[in-house]
């Protein structure tokens, strides 16, 4: 009688109950509001939350964690009911201990600077005994295999690990939903398919999982339902095995990324007579070899990818190339002279994975006025600056800028500032197929320009669409 | 990581924290020669104790070429000089012990415990989230102006101002981004829970805390009635 009256109150057997929601953030008329959400998750189901940038997937995984009303301002009616509680009425530190979220950027969620304490973080927060403390945080270190992370100073880690370490303190609570938004968008591969494994593992235990995302192939075996949104609207609901069966023309004109686990294209080229000539570079610090002995070549108009796992040390050889690092021992030679540092620092340019950290003027005009080159004249700017859509937001501040146009701008004060060769770092984590495209597109048409495109990416697909060559730092990827 | 750091004995926090005080009063009120001289040599063993031996003998070595300055090299300075490198040579080595706690707080101590022993001591929480996040902040803000260091290389932007102001534009707007995002993730996992909050590390005094503090002790007195 009382698991019967408990169901109904549940709302007939479902965990989470989504009914009529409308929900527009403060100040923001379209992007990421919802238009009559219902969705009815029953105890220990897998959904995937899918659809373009800005359709309002992570809108509903913060209806089901709290954080709209509770954190987010906007415009909420209708009624969300999560294991029993109505979300609008109950304070967030009672649903999360229900509820349990990994967010998009592995940075901004950690709250200790040691891994230890952050595992303990969210049971010390509700006050739970130490012993039990303890108890679940060994627990938590060998249903995860997270060994190698205790003891650890968070800000020598790796993005992969960082997620890792997200997982892990929330799996240390053991609520009974995990709500995850975006969690692979700054992993690679291997880190990835751990994800996976471990979303496959609390799903064994009975947990629901509701995951909103662009990256599906590490998720085809754990989902049992895709819910597809466009413009805040649920569109269609598909089964797992209906989804699965989506064409690769379907699952693009709905601007959905690959189901499948892609392989490079393995082209990796051993000519090493190309315009620009990496020969057997190495960089070291203090203590030891960072990597040792690459060898490429490339030449103006090709796009090579640069591949390799976390920690392989690609992102020094960019600086090394890029001349803000010095290399222990080999060269970098430029239609067969050999660049020193200061060379190499006037000829590269780096587009980083987080733009903001790049754009300092008070307009996307003065942006460009900031690192023109002097040969480069007024109206060399604007055409650049046409060719990338970006000529009717020249007096705008570049932070009111959407995520594509900052990457855009990014890239064409590198071009007025005279650079021949472009190196992207991560240039599509957390991007749908569409924005893929373009990207794709505009490295395409940088290099029929002329410049020497390289491309560090754990992105397959794009890989597949983009580039001529490839090249592995650090071992095997596959 | 500090806390599987196994040479040498270990402090509670708020030994070390109280230590400091200690410190900064006993060199304000000390005029006899050899209490400084006792203060900085049981700090350097203090400092070796704890498994800090090579900070110790930097800091003993400074000291020592402060004094030799003092005695040796002062007397035969010309006179505008000798107000310059007394004023030196003696506020700097006032200022040694705290320095060498200081030192000893950095080097054994993680920012955890520090927090922790606030808490026990019931200072409010209000005070102890802005600055443990303030903490949390200062290794992501280093990160940051790596970032932002490399990317001016590749503008060649130049000039001090100039360079002030692109590393701070950026800084400021991923620190709101951050905020937010890092607020969110703490509210998820709990933080405005009202219960009171447990701890995983068991602080507590022992005996080396105790002899560290009644040596401090008998240090302020001495520097009182000594002259």
């Amino acid at each position: 009688m009382i698991t019967y009256l408990d169901s109904l109150f549940k709302g007939g057997n479902f965990l989470i109950n989504i009914e009529q929601v409308n929900f527009s953030y403060q100040g923001e008329e379209t992007h990421g509001s919802l238009n009559q959400i219902n969705i009815h998750i029953k105890n220990g189901e897998c959904i995937l939350l899918c659809g373009k940038s800005g359709c309002g997937k992570t809108t509903i995984t913060k209806l089901i964690n709290g954080l709209i009303p509770h954190f987010n301002q906007g415009q909420l009616t209708g009624k969300t009911v999560v294991d029993g509680m109505i979300v609008a009425d109950t304070p967030m530190y009672q649903l999360s201990e229900k509820v349990g979220s990994v967010f998009q950027n592995p940075k901004s969620q950690f709250f200790n600077i040691d891994s230890d304490s952050e595992l303990a973080f969210g049971l010390e927060n509700n006050g739970i005994a130490p012993d039990i403390i303890r108890q679940q945080v060994n627990k938590t270190v060998h249903d995860l295999h997270i060994e190698n992370l205790l003891h650890r100073d968070i800000f020598t880690m790796s993005g992969g690990e960082k997620q890792t370490l997200a997982f892990a303190s929330v799996y240390a609570m053991n609520p009974e939903i995990y709500v995850l938004d975006e969690p692979s968008a700054n992993l690679d591969r291997a880190s990835t398919l751990t994800l996976g494994k471990q979303l496959k593992h609390i799903k064994s235990q009975g947990k629901s999982i509701i995951v909103a995302e662009h990256r599906l192939y590490y998720l085809t075996d754990i989902i049992d339902r895709a819910i597809f949104i466009v413009d805040g609207k649920i569109i269609k609901e598909y089964s797992r095995e209906e989804f699965l069966k989506l064409t690769d023309e379907e699952r693009h004109q709905m601007g959905l990324r690959t189901i499948y686990q892609k392989n490079p294209p393995y082209t990796i080229k051993s000519d090493i007579d190309g315009e620009l000539q990496v020969k057997n570079l190495s960089v070291k610090d203090k203590q030891h070899i960072i990597f040792d002995n690459v060898n490429f070549s490339v030449s103006s108009g090709e796009i090579l990818g640069i591949l390799g796992s976390n920690g392989t040390g690609k992102t020094t050889l960019m600086r090394c190339l890029a001349g803000l690092l010095k290399e222990h021992s080999g060269e970098v030679l430029h239609h067969g002279k050999k660049l020193s540092l200061k060379e190499r620092n006037a000829i590269c340019y780096m587009i980083m994975q987080d733009v903001n950290h790049q754009l300092f003027g008070e307009s996307v005009w003065s942006e460009c006025e900031l690192s023109r080159d002097e040969k480069i004249t007024d109206t060399e700017i604007e055409n650049s600056l046409t060719f990338f859509d970006l000529l009717d937001f020249k007096d705008k501040h570049p932070m009111a800028l959407s995520g594509g146009q900052k990457q855009r701008l990014a890239i064409v004060t590198g071009i007025v500032a005279g650079k021949k060769i472009l190196i992207f770092d991560e240039p599509t984590s957390g991007l749908d197929y569409d924005h893929m495209c373009i990207v794709s597109q505009t490295l395409k048409d940088l290099a029929k320009q002329g410049h020497i495109i390289l491309v560090v990416t754990h992105d397959m697909e794009f890989l597949e669409m983009t580039c001529n060559q490839v090249v592995q730092i650090g071992g095997n990827y596959f | 990581m500090n806390e599987t750091n196994s040479k040498g004995i270990r402090l509670d926090p708020r030994t070390e924290l109280l230590l400091l005080i200690i410190a900064n009063v006993v060199a304000f009120t000390y005029s006899a020669q050899w209490i400084e001289f006792a203060v900085i040599g049981i700090l350097a063993l203090l400092l070796i104790c704890c498994g800090c031996i090579k900070s110790a003998l930097k800091w003993i070595v400074f000291f020592i070429c402060l004094v030799g300055i003092q005695y040796y090299v002062i007397p035969i300075l010309p006179k505008i000089l000798v107000i310059m490198f007394s004023v030196l040579t003696v506020y700097i080595r006032k200022l040694f012990p705290c320095l060498m706690i200081g030192a000893l707080i950095l080097k054994t101590t993680p920012v955890r415990f520090l927090i922790i022993s606030l808490r026990k001591w019931h200072i409010p929480q209000k005070m102890i989230i802005p600055l443990s996040i303030t903490l949390r902040y200062f290794p992501a803000i280093k990160e940051e102006q790596r970032h932002i260091r490399d990317a001016m290389k590749l503008r060649k932007i130049r000039g001090f101002s100039r360079k002030l102001e692109c590393m701070v534009v950026p800084m400021l707007m991923s620190a709101t981004g951050t905020a937010d995002e890092l607020s969110a993730a703490a509210i998820t996992r709990g933080i405005e829970n009202p219960i009171e909050k447990t701890c995983i590390v068991d602080l507590r005094f022992h005996i080396q805390d105790y002899i560290c503090l009644i040596v401090g002790c008998i240090f302020i007195i001495a520097a009182n009635i000594t002259y």
